[in-house]
């Protein structure tokens, strides 16, 4: 019974890694917080499903879900941050606008679905359950384990295996540096926010299959929990957040599993708080949340 | 005049209290906390209040003394804890916070009713007292920034290191700007939970996080008026484009989205910066050119 707990847990937290990821990397990169991140997830799930009602196969669902939510987190950074970053008040300012574009998506995607509660027709995903040494798997959490590890390897290698990936992590560490030795900053910024789109898009398809009710307000609890995914794992910290993504995995549904139902939310954000007090920097963060500021 | 008052009285109940909660998520920032906790010592307040006065029958002033009381010592208690932390993590510390109250809310049914809400509040305060609490806080927060209080949040707000470098204590200063977010909060929680019949968890969730900062940011995180300017706009909003009716969020969104791209601080600071400019312009016009 614990082993299959856990076991579901780390299937789900493969997902939060994923969405964790995306968020992560703009914030590791860009220092900005893309309160947009769930409607971009949100978003992806709606896609897959429309495609799917539409009479498409499921593959070209997820892969048009993909494409559009990079591009669409793309034209977030376009529209919310460029000129933000050029006034020097982006800190604040990054919160407020993405926010403002958060609300435009939902309030296309509560048009479009007429705020119901949508589903996947039955067998869009093929219900198969495998037994394995006393545990029981589905095919689709199979499906959404190796999806979820193989966007990540992929993530990894771009990031560290490719020239474009180097000019990235070179703007991470110093824009100014990185402009003058020939890096294209808007190009990076193009790069960045596409795949973090795409990542919260592949997430938003899998947790629509996995959980299959889809609704236009379904971004915000993943938003929230993608805090606490990205403090555990350390801001900006690409492996910690897919480490911290299983551990909240496993945390969540142990706790939704043993402990009384109403408590799980309270239970996770004192986590949270405790982690910022005790461990600031997370699993894998540098030392920064504690550093003097400038003007603010 | 007074047709007016009637068909926006609602209305503008709910922009006083929107003020108080901008002004609470004010006074913590201009001491350069990026705390967002104001949801949260709302619903303590609020809670605080209806069931003092629910329960053991307290007379609604001095449920809403003890609202705004209680709304400091949780705010100070915070601030403790935070000290350690700067930025986006205070954000997100205090927005766990926001969080854990909501989610004990939920919890702890037979005392706050739970998700069902709790119901059947009495009617205690109408425009009139909540008019006068917001004159009130004005008055100290305009009071607050005419003295060395004001000035030392002043420049810890500018920068940290030249405060504390001149013997302004930053952690002092800010745990006191929590206290004084705290007690702002407590009382309008409590204000808003003897206007409004009915209070429920939710309603001091995330977004009532993102709306106290969204009046603050939008009007401008500087001068008093910002924020109340600001709370103005964003409440008057979707009541007067009624005939979008169903896009109104979308607008409310492109409008923030809009102000930030051109005013990043805020509409009030930007006015009066310009002001300020055009006075400089026309006494010295070469000092204006730098």
């Amino acid at each position: 019974m614990l082993a299959q707990q856990i076991l579901n847990g780390l299937v789900v937290g493969g997902v939060y890694a994923l969405f964790a990821l995306g968020f992560t990397l703009v914030f590791g990169i860009h220092h900005l917080m893309n309160l947009a991140h769930g409607a971009v997830f949100m978003t992806g799930a709606f896609v897959a499903l429309y495609s799917v009602l539409a009479g498409f196969p499921l593959w070209t669902g997820v892969l048009l879900a993909i494409m559009v939510c990079g591009l669409l987190s793309v034209v977030i950074e376009i529209t919310a941050f460029r000129r933000l970053r050029k006034s020097g008040e982006a800190e604040f300012g990054a919160i407020i606008s993405t926010l403002g574009a958060d609300l435009i998506i939902m309030t296309f995607a509560q048009k479009i679905s007429a705020s119901e509660v949508l589903r996947f027709p039955f067998e869009t995903f093929p219900v198969r359950i495998f037994e394995f040494a006393g545990l029981r798997v589905s095919l689709l959490q199979l499906f959404m384990a190796v999806s979820a590890f193989v966007l990540m390897l992929v993530l990894f290698w771009y990031l560290y295996r490719t020239p474009l990936g180097t000019r990235v992590r070179s703007v991470s560490g110093n824009e100014r540096a990185a402009v003058l030795c020939g890096v294209n900053p808007n190009v990076v910024y193009f790069q960045t926010f596409f795949l973090s789109g795409a990542l919260a898009g592949a997430s938003g398809v899998l947790i629509g299959l996995a959980f299959n009710s889809i609704q236009y307000t379904m971004g915000e609890p993943f938003l929230l929990r993608g805090f606490v995914v990205i403090v555990l794992g350390g801001m900006g910290s690409i492996p910690g957040a897919m480490i911290a993504g299983l551990l909240f995995g496993m945390i969540q549904t142990l706790t939704a599993a043993y402990l009384p139902a109403g408590l799980t939310d309270a239970i996770i954000f004192s986590l949270l708080f405790v982690i910022l007090l005790v461990r600031p920097y997370g699993l894998f963060g540098k030392e920064t949340a504690g550093a003097m500021r400038a003007e603010r | 005049m007074i047709d007016f008052l009637n068909t926006y009285h609602h209305l503008f109940n709910v922009f006083l209290i929107g003020s108080g909660y901008a002004l609470s998520q004010w006074v913590v920032m201009r001491a350069g906390v990026f705390s967002v906790a104001t949801a949260g010592l709302a619903s303590i307040g609020a809670y605080a209040a209806a069931i003092l006065t629910m329960r053991l029958g307290w007379h609604y002033l001095a449920s809403l003394v003890a609202a705004s009381v209680l709304g400091a010592a949780v705010g100070l208690l915070l601030s403790w804890p935070l000290a350690r932390l700067r930025g986006v993590f205070q954000a997100i510390a205090t927005l766990a916070f926001v969080q854990v109250v909501m989610a004990l809310a939920l919890y702890s049914d037979n005392l706050t009713g739970g998700a069902m809400g709790l119901n059947a509040i009495p009617n205690l305060v109408g425009t009139v007292e909540t008019l006068v609490s917001l004159l009130l806080v004005v008055y100290l927060m305009m009071a607050i920034g005419a003295t060395r209080l004001g000035r030392a949040f002043e420049a810890i707000r500018q920068n940290e290191a030249v405060a504390s470098s001149l013997g302004v204590s930053v952690n002092f200063h800010q745990a006191l700007a929590f206290a004084i977010s705290g007690a702002i909060a407590g009382l309008f929680g409590g204000l808003e939970a003897f206007q409004s019949f009915t209070l429920f968890p939710a309603t001091f969730g995330f977004p009532a996080v993102i709306a106290a900062l969204s009046y603050v940011v939008l009007g401008g995180r500087r001068s008093v008026a910002g924020p109340i300017v600001g709370a103005a706009i964003l409440l008057a909003l979707p009541e007067f484009s009624r005939p979008l009716a169903d896009y109104r969020m979308a607008l409310y969104g492109a409008i923030l989205m809009l102000v930030i791209a051109f005013m990043p601080r805020g509409i009030v600071d930007t006015g009066l910066l310009a002001l300020r400019r055009r006075r400089i312009a026309r006494s010295s016009p070469a000092e204006a050119r730098e």
